[in-house]
């Protein structure tokens, strides 16, 4: 204790290892049966936003011989202090070492957090490689998220991934946990018992095999109980799963800083970079009348002054109207802002915005994604120029200044006439804005371009990353047409965008790399002022890894990919034909309208998508 | 106006939450526990709310003082009971009083705090000579260098703002309690009184060492 205190002391935001916020559980260590640690592999301002979070903390907490505590990455000021004083990594509820827990299950929500992984195992005193872990009484390492749909990457230091949703799954394993302890089962019983169950992934249980080029060629399971495909877990009955209503109130001000309702989960808009849009599915709305409940709740049992409705697009919620009604009549007297952070691309959503946002204080954002008609049909973003004029107007007449444009270069069959688009969009936009405006001098457009990354189980898994080079041009090119006044551009990095699309598509090899890089120094990779870009090219060299090889190479569809074994339920015929009809510039209507493209969901799943007051499909707005 | 001073201690996980946080954390407390805080005018509406002296992070307090506004009256032991059973754990409200209309601004009424202050034998070079305290009261300047608005150092004398020190018994290290005079008009910082009084007396400690509690916050008259 007197050695955490003066580390405290000496750190800038103590609040981030302290805990004590209000709604965090404390429970009697001796009394509970087995312990968990939520692991967030980066510092507590963003791990504290984050609606997992929320959620496993209170699924696990409210079971009676459960409990859950938390843990971030620490801060290199603390870092430092932690060494230094050989204090290991501990707990924010009851600051025991995390070493003392039976589980500890890190959250994957970017690649480029890997790093922060390794380092957060070492700063428990865990070896980071799941063999090293064998015996010794260490806690079982468990991973989920979003970046768990490839987890090949990570393979050699987790020993257990959950695949898709972990409302149900994560009282799987600690169901299974309890019982394989009842029975006295040594670790790889314990594996082999977890690996039995759907969604639950345990690299150490599969043999891979390489051609001579090195490409992947096979991934079988060596035991007969082990599943060739392990499928993605999804709560069939979102409306009636367990939400937080208590959830933690960070004491130190978090990025959102907000209750959070999940009005509905998925998206079958079917936008064939988006990764989010496939593992997600399919589409599952609560009823309005538990989001009014719960948003009561959540409010009373926090205090915070702003309630966020989210989802992948708020504005597709078949009852939103209603809902924002409802909650802006309730919400006006106790002062609440309601926030709607993910807005289509049209008026109707504008119109939602002004409802919510009596004072027009901040801009609005629309992500139409492509310059171009022929590039947004080619991504099958289901926006057209109308549409974006139409929103913007709205915008700029409801009394907005600002708009923010998110675009994305790099996409699969661009060419230099698509970023023409983007900049011609953009003083399009701002013209509108100064036809429109009140104050038409203040009007101010922000144009933001990230780069594609290909992802894991989307249409686009195939496809190769701009070179970093190219990727500078085309930044350069658009620079130079988004001069002047009232214009704002933005970009991204290429070397993160790089690195991210090595781990997204990478394979096991990628473990070696991870180690040697994390082991050279690279930790919270995602924070600019930490990422060095040539540490991890030297780390390439040292292990021995291409990056380009996984970034920029065209995939041929007979190859297996290293994440083939994982099920997100969509069928790999299906994403190639996506893919084709992406060349020839053809779009897929959402399967929400009425017609099934065909994506292999709902029967490899044997689940349907449900829509507010039970139906399973509904017109949308934008294609009445 | 309904305008109320607030006596509250911040102690255990809650002395490690920064100025801003904790005005956070009283509005939301204020919220869960369904108060008519007032509200101000215009775009960005906060609460009627302040905090009279900032604590600086880490340092605990078993007599803060904040002073809120509602829009209607509140009996001030219902106030202090409905805040106490939605407070995080380290925040205790100790007293709430009704304020006079007419009374000045808490923050411009401040001027004195109490502290005690600790350090642990194993963090201090060596005991500290039994008239040190005395000698070093006895001077009529302590000059310490202090950073200007605009990053520049400049000296400032302390000792008029020194009103009280003097050694506690303990058993290891040095307990020591001070009187300093804290507020708009002259303002010294426990860090700052007791890093010049272990100078004087040539011993070597880590500021970063220092436990300190705020024991009474103290206005004018």
């Amino acid at each position: 204790m007197k050695r955490l205190e003066k580390a405290l002391r000496r750190v800038q935001k103590p609040g981030r290892y302290t805990g004590g916020e209000w709604n965090a559980v404390r429970k009697d260590w001796a009394d509970i049966d087995v312990k968990m640690a939520f692991a967030f592999p980066d510092v507590y301002e963003v791990g504290m936003s984050h609606l997992g979070l929320q959620i496993i903390y209170h699924a696990v907490n409210m079971r009676a011989d459960a409990l859950l505590e938390r843990v971030f990455a620490p801060w290199t000021d603390m870092e430092e202090q932690m060494r230094e004083r050989r204090l290991p990594l501990f707990s924010l509820e009851s600051h025991r070492p995390v070493r003392d827990f039976d589980i500890l299950g890190f959250t994957l929500q970017y690649e480029l957090s890997f790093t922060n992984i390794l380092n957060m195992l070492d700063l428990a005193g865990i070896p980071v490689r799941s063999g090293d872990r064998a015996a010794g009484g260490y806690p079982l390492v468990v991973a989920g998220g979003p970046c768990a749909y490839n987890p090949e990457p990570l393979a050699d230091f987790i020993d257990v991934f959950i695949i898709g949703e972990g409302e149900d799954a994560v009282n799987d394993l600690l169901d299974a946990w309890l019982e394989s302890r009842r029975r006295g089962e040594d670790r790889r019983r314990l594996l082999l018992r977890l690996a039995g169950i759907d969604g639950f992934y345990v690299p150490s249980l599969y043999r891979v095999e390489y051609d001579e080029k090195g490409h992947l060629e096979k991934v079988t399971p060596v035991a007969a109980e082990v599943p060739a495909v392990v499928k993605k877990r999804v709560v069939a009955d979102l409306d009636g799963a367990v939400f937080p209503t208590r959830p933690l109130v960070p004491a130190v001000e978090a990025v959102h800083n907000r209750a959070m309702l999940e009005v509905q989960r998925g998206c079958t808009r079917g936008c064939r970079f988006c990764q989010a849009g496939v593992i997600y599915r399919p589409v599952r709305e609560k009823e309005p009348q538990t989001l009014v409940r719960q948003a009561e709740e959540v409010l009373h049992n926090t205090g915070w002054g702003e309630i966020s409705l989210t989802s992948l697009s708020t504005s597709d919620y078949s009852q939103i109207k209603p809902l924002v009604s409802e909650l802006t009549g309730n919400c006006a007297e106790t002062g609440v802002n309601i926030s709607l952070p993910s807005l289509r691309v049209d008026a109707f959503s504008v119109d939602l915005a002004k409802e919510v946002q009596k004072v027009r204080r901040s801009s609005l954002t629309f992500a139409p994604e492509a310059g171009t008609q022929r590039l947004r049909d080619v991504i099958n973003k289901g926006v057209t120029e109308d549409n974006l004029l139409e929103a913007v107007s709205a915008a700029f007449t409801g009394g907005w200044q600002a708009v923010k444009l998110y675009f994305m270069i790099g996409l699969p069959t661009e060419t230099d006439a698509d970023l023409e688009g983007i900049a011609s969009l953009a003083r399009l936009v701002l013209e509108r804005g100064r036809s429109l405006s009140r104050s038409p001098g203040r009007v101010k457009v922000t144009v933001s371009v990230s780069s594609f990354v290909p992802k894991a189980h989307t249409p686009f898994q195939w496809e190769p990353q701009d070179t970093m080079d190219e990727l500078r041009r085309k930044q350069a090119f658009m620079r130079q047409r988004m001069r002047g006044r009232g214009l704002v551009f933005n970009y991204h990095d290429p070397e993160s965008s790089f690195l991210e699309a090595v781990f997204s598509r990478g394979d096991r090899k990628l473990s070696a790399l991870l180690e040697s890089a994390w082991r050279a120094g690279c930790h919270f990779d995602g924070w600019s002022e930490f990422f060095d870009f040539d540490r991890w090219m030297k780390a390439c060299e040292a292990a021995g890894i291409d990056p380009a090889g996984y970034a920029q190479r065209r995939f041929d569809y007979r190859e297996t990919l290293p994440w083939d074994h994982i099920g997100a339920g969509l069928s790999k015929k299906y994403l190639a034909r996506e893919h084709r009809r992406a060349l020839a510039g053809e779009i897929t209507p959402d399967c929400r309208t009425g017609k099934c493209p065909g994506c292999g969901l709902c029967p490899t799943m044997e689940i349907k998508p449900r829509l507010a007051g039970g139906e399973t499909v509904a017109p949308l707005y934008d294609s009445l | 106006m309904h305008r109320y001073m607030i006596r509250y201690s911040k102690q255990g996980p809650a002395r490690y939450t920064a100025h801003l946080d904790l005005m956070r954390e009283l509005e939301r407390s204020m919220r869960r526990a369904r108060l008519p805080v007032a509200f101000s005018e215009g775009f960005n509406p906060h609460p009627k709310l302040s905090i009279a002296a900032p604590l600086p992070v880490g340092t605990e307090s078993l007599a803060e003082l904040a002073e809120v506004e509602m829009t209607r009256a509140v009996e001030p032991g219902l106030m202090a009971e409905s805040l106490n059973a939605v407070l995080p754990p380290g925040l205790k409200i100790r007293e709430v009083m009704k304020m006079d209309d007419a009374a000045p601004a808490l923050m411009a009424a401040l001027e004195r705090a109490n502290y005690i202050v600790q350090l642990d034998g194993e963090d201090l070079s060596g005991p500290l000579p039994g008239d040190a305290v005395r000698e070093f009261l006895d001077r009529d300047r302590v000059e310490i260098r202090r950073h200007g608005r605009d990053g520049k150092e400049k000296k400032s004398d302390i000792r008029p703002g020194i009103v009280k020190m003097e050694v506690l018994p303990g058993d290891d290290g040095l307990l020591l309690r001070m009187e300093l005079k804290t507020g708009s008009v002259m303002n010294v910082r426990p860090v700052e009184a007791l890093t010049a009084l272990l100078e004087y007396a040539g011993i070597k400690a880590d500021p970063a060492d220092l436990q300190i509690t705020r024991t009474g916050l103290f206005t004018a008259g």
